[in-house]
Order: C-alpha cells, then structure tokens, then sequence
C-alpha cells in the first residue's frame, strides 16, 4: 500500500514539475510576442538605447573574465548618461525624427560615452584599491595570529608549538590525589 | 598497638605513662639471650617489683603472644604486665619493651651451665612441676605456645624459692635461644631461626628435657656435644639421651617418660600432665624408635642404619649427594635393607622425575630432587633445602632474621619460588586439612615472589607472613615501626633527623611492601605507580601514597615529612603544562610542607580535576597554535590569491557603484521632471 502510495506521489510531484516548466516557457513566449508586437511602437526608444548604449554592448562583447563585470560597470554609467536624453525622448516628442536628432547631438554624445568612459575608469581603478585594502588587513590579522601565538607559548610554553607532529598520541593523565571525599 | 610518642630522658625512659625504665641499671640475671632487662618501676602500684627486657635490634618479637598473656595471672608464668614500642636512647633508636613482673628468687640455672644446681627431689614436684603443669595447661589453652623453656630461663618467684616460674618467650622467634638438646628432634635439626611455633607438645617436650636436667643437677646442653644429642635421640630415643643414665624416682620417670617420648601424637598432653598431677599414674610409655636397617647405607665415608640419620648425612653433604644417591642404590637399600619399599618406590619416581625433567637449570633440579628425598626420608624432619633447614612454620621466623642480619635470603626465596612447601606437605604420612590452609598460603607468597615489582618480592612475603615483624627498612628500621599508622611518624622522625640529607627516596621496597602488606584498604594501583619510569611521577605517587595513609588511618600532620616531600617534588611541577599553574605550585609547595599535610600536598600537586584541567586546556592550545601558526603562513605565503581576491572584489565593487550611480541619477531626472 506504502509503496503504490509513494509511486503516485512520485508520479504526480514529476507531473507537477513537467507542468512548471511548460507554464514557465509559456510566460516566456507571452512575453516575446508582447515585446515584438510593441516594437513598432518603441523604434525611436530602441534607436536611441542602441546608438547611445554602444560602450556597453562593445564591453559585454570583448569582457573575457569569468565574473563578466565589465559591461555592468561600464553599462550602469553609460545608461546613466544617457537617461536624460531618453526622459527627453519619452516625456517630448517620442518619434523617430526627434530620436535622431538627439543621436547627432553632441552633448547627448558626450554624456553618453563619457558616462561609459568613466564606467571603464572605475571599472580599472577599482581593484588595486581593494587590493591594498585587502593587504592590510591581511597584515593586521597576521600580526593578531602571531601575537596570538606567541601568548599561548608564554601561557603553555614552547611544547605548545607542535607544528607538523602527531595529535592525539598522548594519553588523558589521571590523577591520582587522595579524593575530596571519605569512600 | 602501642607505640607509645614518649620519649625517653637520658636517665629514665617512659612506657605508656606509668612505667619508668632505668637504662643505668641493668638486670643481667634476668637477661635472655635476646633481650636485656632493665630495673624499672610501676607509677600506678609503687610497691610492685617489676624489671623491663630491652629486645636487641634485629629481632621480632612474638606480637600474639605479648597480646595473650598481658595480663595473665598464672602460677607458672612470670606475669606479663606491659609491652609496647618506645625511644631507648642508650641505642639511639626505638626499641620493644616488656614489663614483667619481677621474680625475687633469682634463675634457677644461669646460662651455659653457670650456677647449676640441683633441686630437692622431694620439693621438686610442689616447686616446680605443679606450676609448670598450670602454665602449660593455660598456655594450651590460650592457643599459644611458650617455646623458651629451659632452666635457665626459669626463675624463683620469691626469695623462699617455694614456685619456680617460666620466664619470657614472647621477646623472640620461637624456640630461638633454646639449646638443641631441649628442643624435640625435628626442631632441634632446624636452625634455632626456623624452629617455629610448633605446638603445646613442643612445650612439654622442652619442659621434659628442662626437668630430667634440673633432676640430675647437671646441663646437657653444655656437657655433651649438640650433634652427639641429636644422634643419641634418634637412636635411643629422647628420654634415653637425656635421662636413662640417671637414677631417678619412679613417680617422675612415668611423667619424663611421658613428656620425652619423641612421638608427638603419644607424648603426654597438658590433660595427661594433669592427670598425672592428681595422682593417676599411667604406664611409662616405651620409645618408638625408627627401625634400624639390617644392614647399613655408606654415604659419604660414612654408614646410616635410619633414613633419619641418612636424611641429616645427605643434608650436610648437599652438593655431593646426588651423585652418591643416583644410581638405584638408594631405593633397593629402602626396600630391603630398611624393609620400606613404598619409601624406595616414591624415591625412585623422584629420581627418574628429576631426571627427566628438561628444565634449563640442572643445579635447581639436583636440589629439588635432594630436598624431596629428604623429606622421604624423615618424614618428621624440618624443610631441608640447600643450606636452609626450618620447620614449615618457621619459615616466617627465618625470613625476617635473616633479611634483618643482611644474610644470604636467596635460598629462602629460591624454596619458595620452588613451592618446596608445596612438596614438603605432600610428602606427609598423615593428610591433615590444616595443611592444605597453609600451602594455599604457601602458594599466595609464591605469587607475590614472581612478580618483581615494587610492593610484591621477598619484602612483601616478610611482612605477609608474619605481623611482628617491624619494616626493616634502613629509613625507618631504627623506629621500629610495626604498623601501618607508625609509618608516617618514623619517616617524620628520618627526615627531621636527616634534614637536607635524607635522600631522594621516600618510598623503598621495604616500606611498599610493608604498607601492601599492611594495608586494609586499596592501595595497590597507587603502588604499582612507584614502580613507573619517570622519576616525576614516582615522586608524585610517593605522595599519593603516604597521603592516603594520612586520610586513611586519620594520622596527624607530619611537617618534616611533608616539608621534605615537597622539596622533592619540585621537578614534579613541569609535569603541568600551565606556566600560571608551575608558579602557583611553585608558590604554595613550601607553605604546604611546612603544614605537614600530606593529603593537601597531593591533592595540590595531582588532585584530579586540575589535571584534567591541564591536559585539556594544552590540548586547546596546541590547536589553537596550530591553527593560527597555518593561518598566519597561509596569509604570508598567500599574495596571489590576495590579488586575485582583489581583482574580483574590486570589479564587484565598481559594478555596484556604476550601477547605484545610474540609479540615483535616473531618480534625479524623474524628480526634476515631476516635481
């Protein structure tokens, strides 16, 4: 009975996963045809985003490390210059003529790829700072090991410094004092 | 048991409060052998006449005999009034006193055949006899055997001379001042160490020998030869050596006859003395001597006609016997000549015994086979091995006074380890169940014999078998400590006496073995410490040990002892690992020592818990050490990882920032734009 019971809660549990995943993939889809049927209401957003977002696309492209930070790094700052263009774009005239404009212009431009360019800076700079953070407080904590250490030989003496030799050999001592009480 | 804390003055020593002992006046009259008396005086009756006996270094007393008779009133006993153990400082040392009551009358016979003299026949009956029948009946009695009967150790209770008393034999091993020729055969042929406490007939044997002398007004013991005795006894018989040449009066030959005969289970009893004493008269009894051979045994230049007399020949010719003995002559002589074949068989499976036997040591081999054959031979005859020759119960005699003398105590233990007991009650004509009792016992000091460790061995056998003996140890022999609460004192009194010198070893063999022995509490784990490698430890248990005997016993402080046990025990202190636990030791050891208590001595320096305490937090450390030590190389060592680390966290940190930037700037423009 157990059993024919964990069967069936078997089959259902891998029938309910099967139904997550196609419900999942469904949404997905939703959300494609969605996106794709308000391109055509979006060109001038999409053509500014595209012109303007070029630093991040070519840093997500050429980014060979394994955490692949460079894009955010550049894109956060490059997206952040080029916001006032897109509020602009959004909240004025939103059609293509004006989005291409707003591309030529030379202070859109500017802002955009210098947002990037800084993005790039602190994208280098940032590691050797935490590098020489990080070396001091490796050095503390060293210079804490060893005071640590050397507290334990003053306490114990030198025997405590048994680094490389075999632990738990030594047997438990017994005393072997006359007892507290009569017996 | 007394042992008394007096101490004696130079002119006068003081025994329990209430006798003082003149060491400037000696009583050599009433000396024995083995003790010297002393004038000394009664506090509680002032009018009492009483003398101490000082026993001489060396020699055990007989404790249950001083606890039986003290006390006792007999008419044929010299009343023992007091004993115990105190300071005797002509020697420098302590010693065991006895109180007796002192006989006005003088010694019947002084020593070796001084002052002999003869008593009235007529008188001798009243005079002597009758009290002697009175003190042997009690003693009987009391379970106890004298073992010192002889006439010069008989003295006059009065200045009319009118009731002859027996003197001391409680001061040392039985039968050991006693001449041969006083002594029953078999005894007479053991060492005088050896000779054991025998029975009551023992006594009345002694007393026999004592009156057929005292009758003939002369001392055998010094006129003839003692072999020449000996040889006259087995081949006449006792009464014959000793009195058939006499002419004495018919009512005391049946009464001689009766205490001389040399047959235990026929010799008259304390019943049958009494009997006689109220004027039964039995038939004198004919001596049951060993029957001669019809022809004769030649052994060593010599010819034996008893298995007796062939026994004490092969006895005194030990390392040339066996070659003499071992080719079949031996048993045929037994079965025809002797006309003994069950002898000759039991001899003849003994040699072919030996001869098998594979054992590594043909000299031990030889010996066993010599000593059975002995015992074959004389069935009635004291342990003879190699050059020792003791009564089965004189072996707890024996042991102790040879130890104590600095003798050869080997072949002791070598017949021991040998279970010659063993073979020596096999060897009985007649089963008795008192003898398995004492072979089980046998076999016990065997066992403490084959363990070498401290606490067991030889020492451990001395103190087992016999509770009188005092520990011979050199540290505290001169204290003459004869039980367990004594111990602490004695040491005390070695280490005050010592001072810086008193050496680095406070427990010895002697003194381990004395308190196993001692002991009615469970000491032997802590015993068996003493014997560990590491001088530290043996100091610490030493500690334990005696500490136990403190709280055990409720002993009180010993200072000197303590004082100088914690000076001893400074190296001890490195076994703590905790450098704030040494200087606490350090600190509170001498503080301790002077206390005297050796209970918080070991209790500070192994109680238990800190121990525990110790170990546990230096394991702690070491890994705590260890930890950081791999840590401490790890960051030392570890620069890549830190660049890389770097690299990563700087990368993250910049994304964050770039990140949080772009919102707060998009949320700035949606502000300015709405608001």
């Amino acid at each position: 009975m157990a059993k024919k019971a964990k069967k069936a809660k078997k089959a259902s549990g891998k029938s309910s996963n099967a139904g997550g995943r196609r419900g999942r993939s469904n949404i997905q889809i939703l959300l494609v045809v969605c996106g794709i049927a308000l391109v055509p209401f979006s060109i001038p957003t999409l053509l500014l985003l595209f012109a303007g977002l070029l630093p991040t696309l070519v840093a997500a492209l050429t980014d060979r490390s394994l955490a692949r930070y460079a894009w955010i790094c550049v894109g956060g700052l490059n997206f952040a210059g080029l916001a006032p263009a897109l509020l602009t774009l959004w909240f004025g005239h939103h059609e293509i003529p004006y989005a291409v404009s707003q591309l030529t212009s030379l202070k859109v431009l500017l802002m955009a790829y210098g947002g990037a360019a800084v993005g790039w800076m602190l994208y280098f700079a940032a590691p050797p700072v935490v590098g020489v953070i990080l070396q001091a407080t490796s050095q503390r904590r060293a210079e804490s090991m060893r005071k640590q250490m050397a507290k334990l030989q003053e306490e114990w003496g030198d025997e405590v410094a048994t680094e490389g030799e075999e632990e738990g050999t030594e047997e438990p001592p017994t005393g072997t004092a006359v007892p507290t009480q009569r017996g | 048991m007394p042992n008394d804390k007096e101490t004696g003055k130079a002119d006068v020593v003081t025994l329990r409060d209430r006798f003082l002992i003149s060491p400037a006046s000696p009583l050599p009259d009433l000396s024995t052998p083995s003790a010297d008396a002393f004038l000394a005086e009664d506090r509680r009756e002032r009018g009492r006449p009483v003398f101490a006996l000082v026993v001489k270094p060396g020699i055990p007393s007989r404790l249950p005999m001083l606890r039986t008779l003290k006390g006792q009133e007999n008419p044929g006993l010299l009343s023992l009034i007091e004993w115990g153990v105190t300071d005797w400082p002509p020697a420098d040392r302590k010693a065991m006193i006895i109180i007796y009551a002192r006989p006005m009358g003088g010694r019947l016979w002084g020593d070796k055949g001084s002052n002999v003299r003869r008593v009235d026949e007529a008188d001798i009956v009243l005079r002597i006899v009758k009290p002697a029948i009175a003190a042997l009946k009690q003693l009987n009695s009391l379970g106890i055997t004298h073992r010192a009967i002889r006439p010069s150790n008989m003295f006059w209770m009065s200045s009319e001379r009118d009731r002859a008393v027996f003197g001391d034999g409680a001061s040392a091993p039985p039968g050991l001042d006693q001449p041969s020729a006083l002594e029953p055969v078999e005894c007479a042929l053991s060492q005088p160490e050896g000779r054991g406490d025998g029975t009551n007939g023992n006594d009345i044997y002694s007393f026999g020998a004592s009156l057929a002398m005292i009758l003939q007004g002369r001392d055998i013991a010094v006129t003839s030869a003692e072999e020449a005795i000996i040889r006259h006894k087995i081949v006449m018989g006792s009464y014959s050596a000793l009195a058939g040449e006499a002419r004495l009066p018919l009512s005391l030959v049946e009464i001689l006859r009766g205490m001389l005969c040399d047959d235990v289970d026929q010799r008259w009893n304390a019943e049958a003395l009494d009997l006689w004493l109220n004027g039964r008269r039995l038939t004198p009894l004919v001596p049951r001597i060993e029957k001669r051979a019809i022809r004769a045994f030649p052994f060593s230049g010599k010819e034996y006609w008893t298995g007796r007399e062939l026994a004490i020949g092969i006895f005194q010719n030990w390392d040339k016997a066996l070659v003499q003995l071992g080719d079949g002559k031996l048993e045929l002589w037994l079965s025809r000549a002797a006309d003994n074949k069950p002898k000759g068989e039991l001899i003849a499976n003994i040699l072919a015994g030996g001869a098998d036997n594979p054992a590594s040591d043909k000299h031990l081999n030889d010996d066993i086979t010599i000593a059975k054959i002995c015992m074959i031979l004389d069935t009635k005859a004291p342990l003879r091995y190699k050059n020792m020759s003791t009564m089965i119960d004189g072996i707890r005699w024996l042991l102790p006074m040879t130890m104590a003398k600095g003798g050869d105590v080997r072949t002791i233990a070598s017949a021991l380890i040998r279970e010659m007991p063993k073979a020596w009650y096999t060897t009985r004509e007649v089963y008795s169940p008192e003898n398995s009792v004492l072979d089980a016992g046998f076999r016990t000091q065997k066992g403490y014999l084959d363990r070498a460790l401290i606490g067991y061995g030889l020492e451990r056998v001395v103190y087992e078998l016999n509770d009188g003996v005092p520990c011979l140890s050199p540290l505290v022999v001169d204290e003459y400590v004869l039980e367990l609460r004594d111990l602490l004192s004695a040491l005390n009194a070695y280490a005050k006496k010592k001072g810086d010198n008193a050496g680095a070893k406070v427990i010895d063999r002697h003194i381990a073995a004395f308190i196993m022995a001692r002991a009615n509490f469970d000491i032997e784990r802590m015993v068996g410490e003493l014997g560990l490698p590491d001088p530290a430890r043996v100091m610490i248990a030493s500690i334990n040990v005696l500490a136990v005997v403190q709280w055990r016993l409720g002993l009180p402080n010993v200072s000197a002892l303590t004082s100088w046990l914690a000076q001893l025990a400074r190296p001890a202190i490195k076994s703590y690992h905790n450098r704030a636990r040494r200087a606490f030791l350090e600190k509170e050891l001498p503080r301790v020592g002077r206390d005297g208590n050796l209970i918080e001595l070991s209790r500070l320096l192994d109680s238990s818990e800190e121990r525990g305490n110790d170990f546990r937090g230096f394991e702690e450390a070491k890994t705590m050490w260890t930890n950081s030590h791999r840590q401490m190389r790890a960051i030392e060592e570890g620069h890549e990882e830190i660049k890389e680390e770097s690299t990563r966290t700087g990368q993250q940190v910049a994304s964050l920032i770039s990140v949080t930037l772009a919102f707060i700037a998009i949320a700035i423009l949606l502000l300015k734009k709405f608001v």
